[in-house]
């Protein structure tokens, strides 16, 4: 009998290895000709042809430059949150270039768990050497190193943008609310132009907002603290560890302490007595931008960048006269930080069969004007033309929903070879300068956690966080004090004290290594 | 077993098999499908054990025993998931049942053919409409500021209800729509059940002056009895799971109703959705495949102590 199991139990493993077999048998090839690097890209990708005619024309010139093609691989915006992880726990070995982000594509995560490939300063050096010299001119190889001192991913340092969050509204209907100069400019004032909105638009929900968010806690807590979110941490969907400006090395959470959170989700229960938004706004899947394009939403919310390239052009077209404006969090005392340097970034799959290969193609992606201007623009006249001005605008009948190129390389994009768009905000610079003026710099960029012992703590604490916050955020609790009161209990029942102190000891030990105290 | 009967055995082993070689024919898709999508990926549960990456791969990662199990516990979640998926698969099987039963005599009792084919195709829809479409049409129904029920309340001169924010409504909900979608589909089986019922029965009932409740309560109910308790018994075997699409499109990430509509398959999609966390998340759909293996095992031990012909095993 037991000889039976150990067969049947063998005749199964045979099985199962000869699947995987089978599945590996798949890989290309390399027949001496161009090696084709793959690249991960995320966003949906184009059916309009225009990608496939500009990588034929891109793909000669590398063929040329560095015997190699490129193809990308997309994850789409439906379900790169389930799909960017699970592509990269398959260790599939056909992506060769992995579009990365520390703040918003679990880089240092992907880095600890062997997704990515260290690359040595020798490997960097050799086939990546524009690259190298860049970053290690701004000496920037620091904020993409784990604590074995090996560097995983290449920032994207070298290109301006803000990515900070906030509100856009309409500046036409703020002067009709009242608000001086139609702007908004602390958060409360939001309750003066929801109110003036549900009253006077009916069409129109003052915030159409869909599904779970808590941007009208944050927003409100940034704005009356000094808090500052520890990035590399994350519950889930929420960034529970926070340090405050004045004591930048203990660390504290908005949701434990203080009474801003109890106030926030006062001003929400407020707000969603007037109406801002749908009562069922957690069950709403639409699409809120499209809603404000359409003039049936007071606001929407997303970063700066956004605004700049999007927002107001879209706005000032299918809204003329709406005089779109910006409220960004944090704004009413300063408390809102630089875009970090690795909010786009590139690392080399541990699985790709063509390391060095890779690193040559980026370099040229990068550091090439003609490459990289294929890559992000496509082919001048029909994906692109040069303003007389010197802007870069669009042929005639071109439509950006349809027709636009899709390339996201978000990984590498350089100041040195990007043009003043037609389309960009006129006020662009003035914005950029205006922010630099007060943004603070991202004081933990190096911080590595040791985020091991407390995953599970991690893990149940999201658990209480995503049962709370979205009831918060919509203002949903009739007692919103006894609430927050509720879920502190849980988280601190959850293990919330533990998992502090952990980050606290590897902040203590970070700060003493660089002799900050 | 003795050495000398073995050979015997053997030789009727092989009988057996090539008496029957058709039969194991057909039966080869389905154990190939078994074998490729449920047992080849088990050993991929010992990831449940591991603090996984991506370099050491499933069995290499670091061993860390019960640490994914952990936070289960103490969250409090694996008390309230296990409630609500047991409880909402009982209410599934046990109205379903009921129900499917009930509709399949009625069919049976209905003597125009015409009416009686258009009534099944009607009742077997729903479950042909994807759960999404299920979601959407519900939202529409439902939602407080253009849903349609709530629309008739006001025109009616009532207050609308704010069913999204009401959690207590949805165990309701979601068993109408559940039995709405399922009962036609699933009365199939009583309905060929009664049809084997052998006819000299219902005559001798007729002879004897049955009433047609009679009928039924006497010679259909007691044929239907093995029927039932081996779709019982199969869907004892899926109590840990629940609906999966169907909650998920109704509710989805609605804090305000987790209370009573989370199950463990839509913690476990939130958990790798939100967190990045493969670990945890096996370690529960484990906790999930055990804990129903056990309860599959207890009820078939009920069984076999009532009737052991009833019994799967």
């Amino acid at each position: 009998m037991k000889r039976t199991i150990v067969r049947a139990g063998a005749a199964m493993l045979a099985l199962g290895l000869s699947a995987t077999a089978l599945v590996g048998c798949t890989a290309a090839e390399d027949t001496g000709g161009p090696t084709e690097i793959t690249m991960l890209v995320l966003g949906d990708k184009p059916s309009n042809g225009r990608l496939e005619a500009m990588l034929e024309q891109l793909n000669e010139r590398l063929t040329k430059q560095a015997n190699a093609t490129l193809d990308l691989f997309y994850i789409e915006w439906a379900d790169w949150q389930t799909q960017y992880n699970v592509q990269l726990l398959s260790g599939d070995d056909n992506v060769d270039l992995i579009t990365t982000a520390t703040d918003w594509l679990y880089a240092w995560e992907n880095a600890e768990k062997g997704a990515f490939l260290p690359l040595s300063e020798e490997m960097l050096q050799e086939h990546a050497p524009k690259t190298w010299a860049q970053v290690d001119a701004e000496g920037h190889w620091d904020l993409t190193k784990l604590d074995d001192g090996q560097i995983y991913f290449i920032p994207e340092d070298n290109y301006t943008q803000y990515t900070n969050h906030g509100f856009f509204y309409r500046g036409d209907w703020a002067t009709a609310a009242g608000l001086p100069n139609g702007e908004v400019t602390k958060f409360e004032d939001f309750t003066t132009y929801f109110t003036w909105v549900k009253a006077n638009k009916p069409e129109a929900y003052p915030w159409d907002v869909a599904l779970a968010n808590e941007s009208a806690l944050t927003g409100y807590l940034q704005g009356h603290t000094d808090l500052q979110t520890i990035q590399q941490v994350s519950a889930g969907n929420y960034y529970p560890f926070q340090t405050s400006e004045a004591d930048p090395y203990t660390v504290t959470s908005w949701y434990m302490e203080g009474d801003e959170l109890v106030e926030a989700a006062e001003l929400a229960r407020k707000w969603n007595e007037i109406g801002v938004w749908r009562e069922d706004a957690l069950n709403y899947d639409g699409d809120p931008r499209e809603e404000f394009y359409a003039g049936l939403s007071g606001a929407d919310q997303h970063h700066t960048q956004t605004f700049v390239t999007q927002i107001v052009d879209n706005m000032n077209k299918k809204q003329p006269g709406s005089d779109p404006k910006f409220f960004y969090w944090g704004q009413e005392n300063g408390n809102f930080f630089k875009d970090i340097l690795t909010h786009g970034a590139m690392a080399v799959s541990a699985n790709s069969k063509h390391p060095e290969k890779a690193l040559e193609v980026y370099d040229l992606l990068r550091n090439d004007k003609e490459d990289y201007m294929l890559l992000n623009f496509g082919i001048e006249g029909t994906d692109y033309i040069i303003t007389d001005d010197g802007k870069l605008g669009y042929p005639e009948g071109y439509d950006s929903s349809t027709d636009a190129l899709g390339s996201n390389f978000w990984a590498g994009r350089m100041d040195e070879y990007e043009l003043s768009k037609v389309t960009d905000a006129p006020d662009k610079e003035q914005i950029y300068a205006e922010l630099d003026a007060v943004a603070k710099e991202y004081p933990y960029s190096t911080l590595i956690l040791n985020k091991d012992a407390i995953d599970p703590t991690l893990a149940a604490m999201s658990g209480v966080l995503s049962e709370y916050i979205p009831q918060l955020q919509y203002g949903k609790f009739d007692d919103p004090a006894a609430a927050v009161e509720e879920m502190r209990e849980k988280l601190r029942d959850v293990g919330y004290e533990d998992a502090r102190a952990s980050i606290q000891a590897d902040i203590d030990a970070w700060a003493e290594a660089r002799g900050l105290d | 077993m003795s050495r000398t009967d073995a050979p015997q055995r053997r030789k009727s082993l092989i009988k057996n098999i090539s008496n029957s070689r058709m039969l194991l024919l057909m039966c080869v898709p389905a154990i190939a499908f078994f074998v490729v999508f449920n047992y080849c990926p088990m050993p991929g549960a010992w990831i449940a054990f591991t603090n996984f990456n991506y370099t050491d791969g499933i069995f290499g990662s670091p061993f860390v025993g019960f640490k994914n199990f952990e936070f289960l516990i103490k969250s409090g979640q694996l008390w309230l998931l296990t409630r609500n998926t047991i409880l909402y698969n009982i209410a599934f099987i046990v109205l379903g049942n009921i129900l499917q039963i009930a509709l399949a005599i009625m069919l049976n009792e209905i003597r125009m053919k015409h009416f009686k084919k258009i009534s099944q195709t009607v009742m077997f829809l729903p479950y042909f409409i994807s759960v999404v479409l299920v979601g959407v049409i519900a939202f529409n129904l439902l939602n407080y500021d253009t849903g349609a029920l709530n629309a008739l309340i006001e025109q009616t001169g009532g207050d609308p209800i704010k069913i999204y924010s009401a959690a207590g409504l949805w165990p309701i909900i979601i068993i109408l729509v559940h039995l709405w979608q399922s009962t036609g589909y699933g009365s199939i089986v009583y309905f060929a059940a009664i049809m084997g019922i052998d006819r000299g029965l219902f005559e001798a009932a007729a002879i004897d002056g049955a009433s047609a409740w009679q009928r039924i309560r006497y010679v259909i109910l007691p044929s239907l009895k093995p029927t039932f308790v081996i779709l019982l018994l199969f869907s004892m075997g899926g109590i840990m799971h629940g609906n999966f699409g169907l909650f998920w499109n109704l509710v989805g990430n609605n804090a305000a109703l987790f209370q009573t509509t989370d199950i463990i398959e839509t913690s476990v999609y939130r958990m790798v959705l939100s967190q990045n966390n493969f670990t945890t998340s096996t370690a529960v759909g484990l906790y999930q495949s055990l804990f129903g293996f056990a309860l599959v095992m207890l009820a078939n031990w009920i069984v076999r102590r009532i009737n052991k012909d009833y019994a799967l095993f």
